[in-house]
């Protein structure tokens, strides 16, 4: 796979954001429509004791993504009531265009007291192509469970025939690496399967193959079908240190699968890198790849997890060869 | 009707005079008949405090003397289950709990606690399985056995386990809104019920099981059900979302009645237990717990504080009381 960078495309500080948000566009993913490709991402307010917000907010394109064609100005999704799952931010959010629906994959994020925090699934639908939607119930729909004890988050869903594909990351441990920092916590990317895309089960294990260490933190799972193969980008890091030390954050990892059960890792084929400079020299992550008239793109976030936009990328060769 | 005789406080922390890890609290008993000369009780108990007052609850049991129930033939020596990991579910406390034999081993599913910030806690529920005849439990996993879903967001607690016929159920209770009252957050939760073949995975029915009666606002909790004379019996207890924590709005125990485990009647004007006068018993009832032991039907039930003073039991004056039509 070879792609080539197209840049940053966009930036939060250069557009007013509804609710109060001021920086971040993270994880942005795409949902083609007849006139545009609509890329949602979470942006962030501080709220009135400082901390984060994430809300989901979106950016319409022109469908060869040249053109910015607007924000969105209003709430696109609320955040949870009190006590509720997402009640303290929704990052990321997953579209699927569903017959005359559209499915949005939330995680949301609540705050806790030992840890920082916790997260769950969500699942909200849209009847107007994406401009709001509305929660199926006010709790998730894939939570904590015997052997996925927390950080259920990050689900991208794709549907092939009758059977709905989830990709997504649950926690296995929080780990104290320093005696002076907090715990870091270590996630993996796991699969489960649905025929409603609301009742999910799970296979009940790691499916993409560490290649840092064990402790080795993998996230938000990409899929896309191409040529009868299916290729899996996903971000993975260190599980400490990561914030500051660039050689231990995010990279774009890959995998191939013929068969949506077995994924082989091979990364020096992502075909993609951090630049030797500029925004996403330190960092790359969040991949997400789509499709639109006959182009396969990349939108990833850079440096800072998305605090200064998010960037595209477009598949030089789509014949190109995976290497066995 | 039933008629319960009170045979007044069966066990208390607070009352021995050896030392002990538990330094108050005896909550949520259930029972597991053990062979032998003893009844083992497991209830949750608390250590002291930490500075900022906050308690952590863990697993305990007392044995009694079958032939006088009152009488302790033996004193947990130290928790039977740790407490979670960081940040697991139930890395603060695992309050209530409900033990059932299961050929060798000895299950105990209890509700675990987490410390959040918006809302002091949440709950899911654990399991913990003993293959020592139930004095030491270990987890089946590091995460709740039943956990959120889109209808039941939070706080998934008070589980009461049965198997009636070849299945396994689950009572258990699901929060369904936090609601600011009097400047703070406080929780409405209602019982439901979840099925299984094996005790592990679980079906949810997906819906609150007993109409209220002091109105929306309304917390349920503890559903013990007992199968006798052709019907589901189930005891459990309910509260105003104020002024709980004493006389005026603490917890009652209510009855209900099915013939199918999902339909329930409620009628708490059978259910024959009230407040005493005076005591330990005076402003709480609740958390109740059924079990028969040499033809007799006896009521576990915490007093008081939510079990701040300890547990007692009753036993039915007549086993007539189940044969209503």
């Amino acid at each position: 796979m070879k792609w080539k960078k197209l840049g940053k495309i966009f930036d939060p500080t250069e557009h007013a954001l509804p609710n109060r948000c001021m920086e971040f566009a993270q994880s942005p993913q795409a949902l083609v429509l007849a006139d545009r490709v609509r890329v949602y991402f979470s942006t962030r307010e501080r709220d009135s004791v400082g901390k984060y917000l994430s809300h989901v907010a979106y950016a319409d394109f022109s469908r060869d993504m040249g053109q910015l064609l607007g924000v969105s100005q209003h709430t696109v999704l609320p955040l949870g009531g009190l006590g509720c799952f997402d009640e303290h931010g929704i990052f990321p959010i997953n579209v699927l265009r569903d017959g005359d629906r559209v499915l949005a994959y939330t995680t949301g994020w609540n705050r806790k007291v030992s840890v920082s925090v916790d997260a769950a699934i969500g699942l909200a639908i849209s009847y107007d192509d994406g401009i709001t939607f509305q929660k199926l119930g006010t709790g998730p729909i894939l939570a904590a469970s015997l052997n996925e004890p927390f950080l259920v988050g990050d689900a991208f869903v794709l549907r092939y025939g009758e059977t709905y594909h989830m990709w997504y990351i649950y926690g296995t441990k929080w780990k104290r690496f320093s005696e002076t920092e907090p715990p870091d916590r270590v996630y993996k990317i796991g699969h489960a399967t649905s025929s409603d895309a609301v009742n999910w089960r799970r296979n009940g294990r790691q499916i993409i193959d560490d290649r840092l260490n064990a402790d080795e933190c993998q996230a938000l799972p990409s899929v896309i079908c191409l040529d009868g193969v299916y290729h899996m980008y996903f971000c993975y890091r260190q599980a400490d240190g990561f914030r500051t030390d660039s050689n231990r954050g995010y990279r774009i990892g890959y995998a191939h699968s013929t068969d949506l059960e077995n994924w082989v890792r091979d990364d020096s084929v992502a075909g993609i890198d951090v630049s030797a400079e500029g925004w996403d020299a330190q960092m790359q992550c969040y991949p997400h790849v789509f499709q639109c008239e006959g182009k396969v793109y990349l939108l990833y976030n850079g440096n800072e997890f998305g605090r200064h936009g998010f960037g595209l990328a477009v598949l030089m060769d789509q014949k190109s060869d995976v290497k066995e | 009707m039933f008629r319960w005789k009170k045979l007044g406080k069966v066990f208390d922390p607070k009352d021995l005079t050896e030392s002990s890890w538990m330094h108050e609290f005896a909550q949520s008993p259930s029972v597991l008949l053990v062979d032998g000369a003893a009844v083992r009780v497991y209830f949750c108990s608390r250590p002291k405090p930490d500075t900022n007052g906050q308690y952590l609850s863990y697993i305990s049991f007392v044995d009694l003397d079958r032939n006088n129930l009152r009488n302790i033939l033996r004193v947990c020596e130290r928790p039977v289950l740790e407490l979670g990991t960081y940040g697991t579910f139930d890395e603060f406390g695992t309050y209530p709990v409900s033990v059932i034999r299961a050929g060798d081993e000895v299950r105990a599913y209890y509700a675990g606690w987490t410390r959040c910030e918006s809302v002091p806690f949440n709950a899911a529920i654990g399991l913990a399985i003993s293959r020592d005849g139930g004095n030491t439990f270990e987890r089946l996993g590091d995460g709740p056995v039943l956990s959120y879903t889109p209808d039941e967001p939070f706080l998934l607690g008070s589980p009461r386990v049965r198997r009636f016929g070849c299945g396994w159920q689950l009572w258990y209770v699901a929060g369904k809104e936090w609601r600011m009252t009097d400047g703070k957050p406080e929780p409405v939760y209602k019982i439901r019920m979840a099925i299984s073949d094996d005790g592990i995975n679980w079906v949810k029915q997906g819906r609150d099981l007993i109409a209220d009666k002091l109105g929306e606002h309304e917390c349920q909790a503890c559903p013990d059900v007992s199968y006798r004379n052709g019907r589901y019996h189930m005891f459990f207890s309910y509260r105003d979302i104020r002024n709980y924590k004493g006389r005026e709005g603490g917890y009652r125990i209510g009855y209900a009645s099915s013939l199918d485990m999902l339909n329930w009647q409620r009628n708490d004007d059978r259910v024959g237990i009230s407040l005493s006068e005076t005591g330990w018993d005076s402003e709480m009832v609740n958390y109740p717990h059924l079990f028969e032991l040499a033809g007799a039907t006896y009521m576990l039930y915490q007093g008081n504080g939510m079990g701040r003073a300890g547990f007692g039991l009753a036993v039915l004056e007549s086993e007539s009381a189940w044969e209503r039509t």
